[in-house]
């Protein structure tokens, strides 16, 4: 049986949608996704869920899983989006090279960082196994790769010293903003787009968020009223800023200028904060939507986009896979036919169908499997 | 300040001008597409004060092309060479894929934390594939242009890249051609790459020199007159004022 409607799994599900428009350049409708009104966009979103996951998951269903099966299972998990990153590179380097014969467009091939794959493939296919190589679009997964690969130490931290993981986590993000310490990319000379020693202050967040009885988790909610509060000036200062491009010059801000300005590379503070104020502003909402399934003009409607976000979220690598795949194709089409507000709406729609027959075709085994347990929300 | 400006473009006058950075017998007819009207006074500056040229290298990145390196190590290369005695740094910040928009926000960040003396930066390509209407796009150069002018970092423009497929997409053209146009209209050096690969590859269809057999291996061996041309501009660029200006190609 598969778990009901959460606000984790229908947050996940809001951003894999999201990220499905946002990594399909020019299209319409991404002129109207979280990132046109946020310093944050939906990638922040993912990573923070994906730690809070990870607390669910340590926490287990009745009593806490046990260290050694946790550490087992996160390992596997990072394996698992190894995996994942791998075989849809690849798919997605067959689909540039398709196109590129039936379109005769040989410019296909070097789109999206696939250049290096085809001129210089000894060296590259090495980058492309170890994760230093990555596609334009497909680097979300390698991210999550590494924190994956750190989860085990987070959880061995927070196991042993509790209150110790997020002031160890921040100073280490101090560290790597102050000193701009990042992962190279190789054989194409340059960084990590999405920076995992940065990132994983996100997943932390999330983590440690999520524990609701004890800690930073448990405090902010004694406290959520007056954090909202709090919250609300820095979300709507945050779609001005974005909306009327009100950004300050980098080039004037102090030194080291990483904790001044606005990057996503290395998640800097004032995205990290604005996020943060986003997540006290809307985690309100998931109550008033669920409510708002129960009126009788938009109920159906709400209830349907409830069901559809919850069931993507509930299958995010799966989802995030296919929707990855279908970006690409997306952008293919959208070069051979040309972009319409028609074609457009067509990819979207589409899109989004494919990505939920997707995941209903995931829960397929667990709706032919009553009898199985259903399980907290695993880690996306 | 155009005083000490002037100063600058006087003392790189007064320098013995280097040599313009050599482009090989195989790219060389596709040269005559580059435009060389714009000095790089910031540059130009930099070499003059403190012997060293700091590059922030936008857009593409095609890897290795031969044995010793990739493009941009090629242009870093071929700069040492041509500007004796200069200690060049290029960074590379290319996001593949990403459009004019999307990279000229993120070139803000970079520019302040990299603080370069020229943003080198690769346009166009990603925006007509993605069909960005050409419109927006000339803003978004435009805009950069202006904000790079006004920080005195100095802009080579790498034009759009050349495909055979690509000669009659009305977008492509339009989209190039706006390149062009901004770029005249800013003053600045842009390379016309889909232009000067055209070139080479109607003399090599004529029986002239050949950079390489097929269309994809072009493309790699494309990037090699790339590196040449961007080094050349770039030098020409330091000393532009000393230089007879270039007939402008046919548009083709």
């Amino acid at each position: 049986m598969t778990r009901q409607p959460n606000a984790v799994d229908f947050w996940r599900g809001f951003a894999l949608i999201t990220i499905f428009i946002d990594h399909i350049p020019g299209l319409i409708y991404s002129r109207y996704t979280l990132v046109n009104f946020s310093i944050s966009d939906a990638a922040d979103l993912f990573v923070f869920l994906a730690g809070w996951s990870i607390r669910l998951m340590a926490q287990g269903g009745d009593r806490p899983m046990t260290t050694g099966n946790l550490m087992l299972r996160l390992s596997a998990r990072a394996l698992e989006l190894y995996a994942a990153q791998v075989l849809i590179t690849m798919l997605a380097i067959a689909m540039l090279a398709t196109s590129a014969i039936e379109l005769s467009n040989p410019l296909l091939l070097e789109w999206h960082n696939a250049a290096a794959v085809f001129n210089d493939p000894v060296p590259t296919h090495i980058g492309l196994a170890v994760l230093t190589h990555q596609l334009g679009y497909f680097d979300i997964l390698p991210l999550y790769v590494v924190l994956m690969l750190m989860a085990p130490l987070f959880v061995l931290i927070d196991r042993a010293a509790p209150n110790w993981l997020l002031p160890l986590s921040l100073v280490f993000y101090v560290c790597v903003l102050a000193f701009r310490l990042t992962l190279p990319t190789w054989p194409v000379s340059g960084t990590w787009f999405f920076n995992p020693l940065a990132w994983q202050v996100l997943m932390v967040l999330g983590f440690v968020m999520a524990k609701d009885k004890a800690g930073v988790g448990a405090l902010v909610r004694r406290h959520i009223v007056p954090i909202r509060w709090i919250a609300l000036p820095i979300v709507i200062l945050g779609v001005l800023i974005v909306r009327f491009d009100w950004w300050p010059d980098p080039t004037v801000m102090p030194d080291p200028k990483l904790f001044f300005i606005a990057d996503k590379t290395y998640v800097t503070p004032i995205r990290l904060l604005q996020f943060l104020a986003v997540i006290a502003v809307f985690s309100l909402a998931f109550r008033y939507i669920r409510r708002a399934a129960d009126l009788t003009v938009i109920g159906p409607v709400v209830n349907g986009i409830i069901v559809l976000f919850a069931m993507l979220g509930r299958n995010s690598l799966y989802v995030f896979c296919v929707g990855s795949l279908l970006s690409l194709a997306a952008q293919i089409m959208r070069y051979y036919l040309r972009g319409t507000v028609g074609i457009d709406s067509a990819v979207v729609i589409l899109g989004i169908l494919i990505m939920a027959f997707t995941a209903w075709l995931a829960e397929s085994r667990q709706r032919n499997a009553p009898a199985r347990a259903a399980a907290p929300p695993g880690v996306p | 300040m155009a005083f000490g400006l002037a100063c600058v473009n006087a003392t790189a006058r007064a320098q013995d001008s280097p040599p313009a950075s050599p482009v090989s017998k195989a790219c060389q007819p596709g040269s005559a597409a580059l435009s060389t009207e714009s000095s790089l006074p910031n540059v130009a500056a930099a070499l003059a004060t403190r012997k060293t040229l700091r590059i922030l290298a936008f857009g593409a990145a095609p890897g290795r092309i031969n044995a010793r390196g990739g493009y941009i190590d090629l242009i870093e290369a071929m700069l040492e060479r041509a500007l004796k005695g200069t200690d060049v740094t290029i960074v590379n910040r290319g996001v593949s894929g990403e459009l004019a928009a999307d990279a000229a926000s993120r070139m803000k960040n970079e520019v302040a934390l990299e603080r370069p003396d020229l943003v080198l930066w690769q346009v166009g390509t990603n925006d007509a594939l993605d069909q960005v209407p050409s419109d927006e796009f000339a803003v978004t150069i435009k805009n950069q242009v202006d904000w790079l002018k006004a920080h005195k970092v100095d802009v080579v423009l790498v034009g759009l890249q050349f495909a055979k497929g690509v000669q009659r997409d009305p977008h492509y053209i339009d989209v190039r051609e706006t390149l062009r146009r901004v770029a005249a209209q800013e003053n600045v050096l842009v390379i016309r790459f889909f232009e000067a690969m055209q070139i080479v590859s109607r003399v090599e269809a004529h029986g002239g020199p050949s950079i390489e057999p097929d269309e994809v291996e072009q493309s790699d061996a494309g990037y090699n007159c790339l590196a040449q041309y961007v080094a050349r501009a770039i030098t020409l660029g330091v000393f532009a004022k000393n230089l007879p200006k270039r007939p402008q190609p046919a548009r083709p």
